[in-house]
């Protein structure tokens, strides 16, 4: 679909007043390309068509290059042939660029095909094996005495665990208590206030992630690095 | 992949037939390809004869699942195209993610004028490609491979063993013929590139 132009010079389409231009049936500098460029803008603030924006673009670009020409005084002496060779030169250097880039895409889409063959063949993945065994040098005598001295170790050190002093439910309870006192939630580092050791922490980082996970509790965050909020989940 | 078999010398007085299914397990136990010297080195017997042997054994898989590849200057042993559907179902494999078409072209540039700088892919291609270079440069597919010695000594880009493998590719002169120039000509600047090598002894097969 060629883009239409609408201005009081002219209305039609876009390519047919380059061609026109072009043949010299319309002076070009009667017409104002910036209002045709500003209307097509305007036209793409709701939709752009990229296939059409590109026409448009070298189409303009074209008339403003011509436009230009005709602007620029010509110099008194009579032009040699060299203004007429002056385009042609470009061209044949575009057609070169253009052939040139042709052949690549050629080969593009000989090796998309290639691309596409290797895509469904298969063979193992280099390297690691996840099955591989390692255990070089190593003797099934080996496995087996190294067993036997684990066995004898753990018979010796019959090991004594330690009452856990801090308990998830409980850290739990105590989290749903103090976010009761407090309806608007409390900043995330608050409920580690009265946490001292390390095992205190851990344990109440895990009674809170237990709690949003149970959907008692929720996290909020209105920004990345801002401090995180805590309160009760609405029931 | 031609060569008479008259061709393993007469000094490797061995067991064939043995050798063959010895280059066959190695095939199967490399993960990657595996070259002509490394070959030589555990079989113990002239390049010629591996070639042949190779030879041999890729006439053997005719109308099986597996087949011998000759790629990035090495062999590979591999499923058949035709059973990718298989092979994918059971690897719980998607399809494959294809190339974009503009990482293809760039890609097609890189690979019959390098080393190329960046400046040289878009005066081709006319369209800035720093973002497309980067995707291929993250892909190992494309490398630096040093500065020209040129106004501010840009970097140049050529191509990886990653790519010849990607594409399947024996080597560099194993591209696809380039119309319009001379494809030798294209690859003219060239310097060899180390992966480029080994594969020489690859062509008699």
């Amino acid at each position: 679909m060629p883009y239409i132009v609408k201005i009081p010079q002219f209305e039609g389409p876009l390519d047919e007043l380059l061609t026109l231009a072009q043949q010299g049936s319309v002076d070009l500098r009667e017409i104002p390309l910036a209002r045709i460029a500003e209307a097509y803008l305007a036209g793409t603030e709701h939709h752009v068509d990229l296939e059409e924006a590109t026409e448009v673009l070298w189409m303009l670009a074209a008339m403003i290059e011509m436009k230009s020409r005709l602007l620029v005084p010509k110099p008194d002496i009579p032009a040699e042939p060299l203004p007429l060779e002056e385009p042609s030169d470009l061209e044949a250097r575009l057609e070169e660029k253009l052939q040139e880039y042709r052949a690549f895409k050629e080969v593009a889409s000989a090796l998309r095909a290639l691309e596409d063959y290797q895509h469904r063949i298969f063979a193992r993945p280099p390297g690691d094996d996840p099955n591989a065994v390692f255990l070089e040098g190593v003797t099934l005598d080996d496995l087996f005495r190294a067993f036997q001295q684990v066995l004898e170790r753990a018979r010796e050190e019959v090991g004594e665990i330690t009452a856990e002093e801090v308990k998830v439910a409980e850290r739990m309870e105590a989290i749903l208590t103090q976010l009761a006192q407090h309806p608007q939630g409390v900043v995330f580092a608050d409920l580690f206030a009265a946490a001292a050791t390390k095992l205190q922490v851990i344990v109440t980082f895990l009674a809170l992630l237990e709690l949003i996970k149970n959907r008692r509790v929720r996290a909020q965050q209105p920004q990345t690095f801002a401090p995180i909020r805590v309160a009760l989940a609405a029931p | 992949m031609t060569i008479p078999n008259g061709l393993v010398p007469h000094g490797d007085d061995l067991n064939l037939d043995e050798l063959k299914r010895a280059a066959e397990s190695i095939l199967l136990v490399s993960g990657g390809p595996v070259t002509v010297d490394q070959l030589v080195e555990a079989l113990g017997v002239a390049p010629q004869t591996v070639h042949a042997l190779l030879w041999e054994l890729q006439q053997d898989y005719a109308g099986r699942g597996i087949q011998i590849q000759v790629v990035a200057g090495g062999f590979h042993l591999c499923t058949r195209p035709e059973l990718a559907s298989y092979v994918q179902r059971f690897l719980r494999l998607d399809h494959r993610e294809p190339l974009s078409q503009a990482a293809l072209e760039t890609l097609a540039i890189v690979a019959y004028r390098q080393p190329i700088t960046r400046a040289e892919i878009e005066a081709v291609r006319g369209v800035r490609s720093d973002h497309i270079i980067e995707r291929l440069l993250e892909r190992h597919l494309i490398r630096d491979v040093g500065r020209k010695q040129a106004l501010g000594r840009p970097i140049l880009y050529a191509t990886t063993e990653g790519f010849l493998r990607y594409f399947g590719l024996k080597d560099l002169a194993d591209l696809p013929v380039l119309e319009g120039t001379d494809p030798r000509g294209a690859l003219g600047g060239m310097t060899p590139t180390p992966h480029a090598s080994p594969a020489e002894g690859s062509e008699a097969v």
